[in-house]
């Protein structure tokens, strides 16, 4: 099992999805924020970068959760980025679709691109990435996009490519949601992914 | 660097949900925004009103926690508006989650009419799109002596006033910003200035008593 650091703002949101017991058991250790500039990274495998964390003090940290990933590790970001830390990082803000399952033929505008990667092939489904998207990137070229719009903006992708590491970045927030108590995909969502990230091909 | 003219001072939590009301125009003419790190060197004194949001960091905020009370006990208002986990409000007991069966759980009831909700429609507050669920899905304890405005199906209080625990006034909605109701389309836009208005009020007439004592 990888060992998977998780970065932890102190929200009640991140409270709940960092303490819930069928989570917390994937996390080798819990880093909270203002802690990560003095904390080592050295004996991890993965770090996880949840939503809606403090942009000032993510922004102070962005060498070192670079040099984290130019060194092998896993890094994962969760949630709208609106601040420019991941490596060849092009967001592009867009309304968030809250209400598309309201309409009628409802669509949610995903797009799975990648069916036969491990996440999708054994952990979960399409269904359990879609509830909405704040926005879009636009991942360096070698990028591999698992999930997309309909006009081929990545929801998800993971890049081996802009360091020695691997990043693997998602517009989704399930974390938020899941801590929020709303929003039931996002559970299943992180059903899948922890086990995923902690023991599955990445 | 801008004069403060506000009386009302907002905790930036420093999240990407939280910048669009740094530069919201309806906000600049009321509140004071400060970031949350910076609470401990902050001077107080001149605010009325301390909002704090659900995306706080209450790790820090326990930390500081004889700030927010010393704030308190200078006869002021503290508005807090989400989850509490942590035993840094005066009074505050965490949140309680409610186990929903169907969306009629979510269902607001006014307990006790008060003029933060005058005119707003309960279905208005339950309600968004026909959605329910967004204004409140658990509740706090209440500590004692406290006035409850609204509450859940199984009588969860989900808003209330605590006049007892400090010197000050503390409002808990265990649900987003109440400050963020501001949208003329529904009764719902109404709570932003009403609360507004009535926390001056109370303001006053917390500094009118501590005057008579």
């Amino acid at each position: 099992m990888r060992k998977i650091a998780v970065l932890y703002g102190g929200s009640s949101q991140h409270y709940r999805s960092l303490h819930e017991p069928k989570y917390h058991r994937y996390f080798e250790k819990v880093i909270y924020l203002p802690d990560l500039e003095k904390t080592s990274l050295d004996e991890f495998d993965a770090l996880l970068v949840p939503s809606q964390l403090h942009m000032g003090l993510i922004m102070k940290n962005k060498e070192k959760i670079q040099a984290f990933a130019d060194n092998g590790g896993i890094v994962v970001a969760f949630g709208p980025q609106p601040k420019e830390w991941i490596p060849g990082q092009n967001w592009e803000l867009r309304p968030t679709n809250f209400w598309w399952w309201l309409e009628k033929d409802a669509k949610s505008g995903l797009v799975l691109k990648n069916p036969e990667y491990d996440l999708f092939k054994n952990y979960i489904t399409l269904e359990d990435a879609t509830w909405h998207q704040h926005g879009v990137y636009w991942p360096p070229e070698g990028a591999d996009i698992l999930v997309s719009t309909e006009d081929d903006g990545a929801v998800l992708y993971v890049d081996k490519v802009s360091s020695k590491g691997t990043w693997i970045v998602t517009t989704l927030d399930p974390d938020f949601h899941f801590g929020s108590y709303f929003m039931p995909a996002t559970e299943r969502f992180l059903d899948g992914f922890l086990p995923w990230l902690a023991e599955g091909k990445v | 660097m801008k004069q403060k003219t506000n009386d009302f001072l907002m905790l930036d939590s420093g999240c990407c949900f939280g910048e669009a009301r740094l530069s919201d125009p309806n906000f600049q003419d009321l509140m004071d925004f400060i970031d949350i790190y910076d609470l401990p060197d902050h001077d107080l004194s001149s605010y009325k009103c301390l909002v704090i949001t659900g995306l706080i960091d209450q790790e820090f905020l326990y930390r500081h926690k004889e700030k927010i009370r010393e704030f308190l006990d200078m006869r002021k208002v503290l508005f807090f508006g989400g989850n509490l986990f942590l035993d840094w409000l005066p009074g505050g007991s965490s949140f309680v989650p409610k186990t929903i069966r169907n969306h009629n759980d979510y269902d607001v009831s006014i307990t006790k009419p008060h003029p933060i909700f005058e005119g707003v429609k309960t279905e208005d507050m339950t309600y968004n799109k026909g959605v329910a669920g967004f204004f409140a899905r658990g509740h706090h304890p209440l500590p004692e002596g406290a006035e409850v405005l609204l509450n859940l199906p199984g009588g969860e209080p989900i808003t209330y006033i605590d006049r007892h625990s400090t010197n000050g006034t503390i409002l808990v909605h265990a649900g987003g910003d109440l400050f963020g109701y501001n949208s003329p389309v529904k009764s719902t836009g109404r709570i932003a200035f009403q609360l507004t208005q009535w926390v001056r009020d109370e303001y006053s007439q917390l500094q009118e008593r501590g005057v008579q004592v």
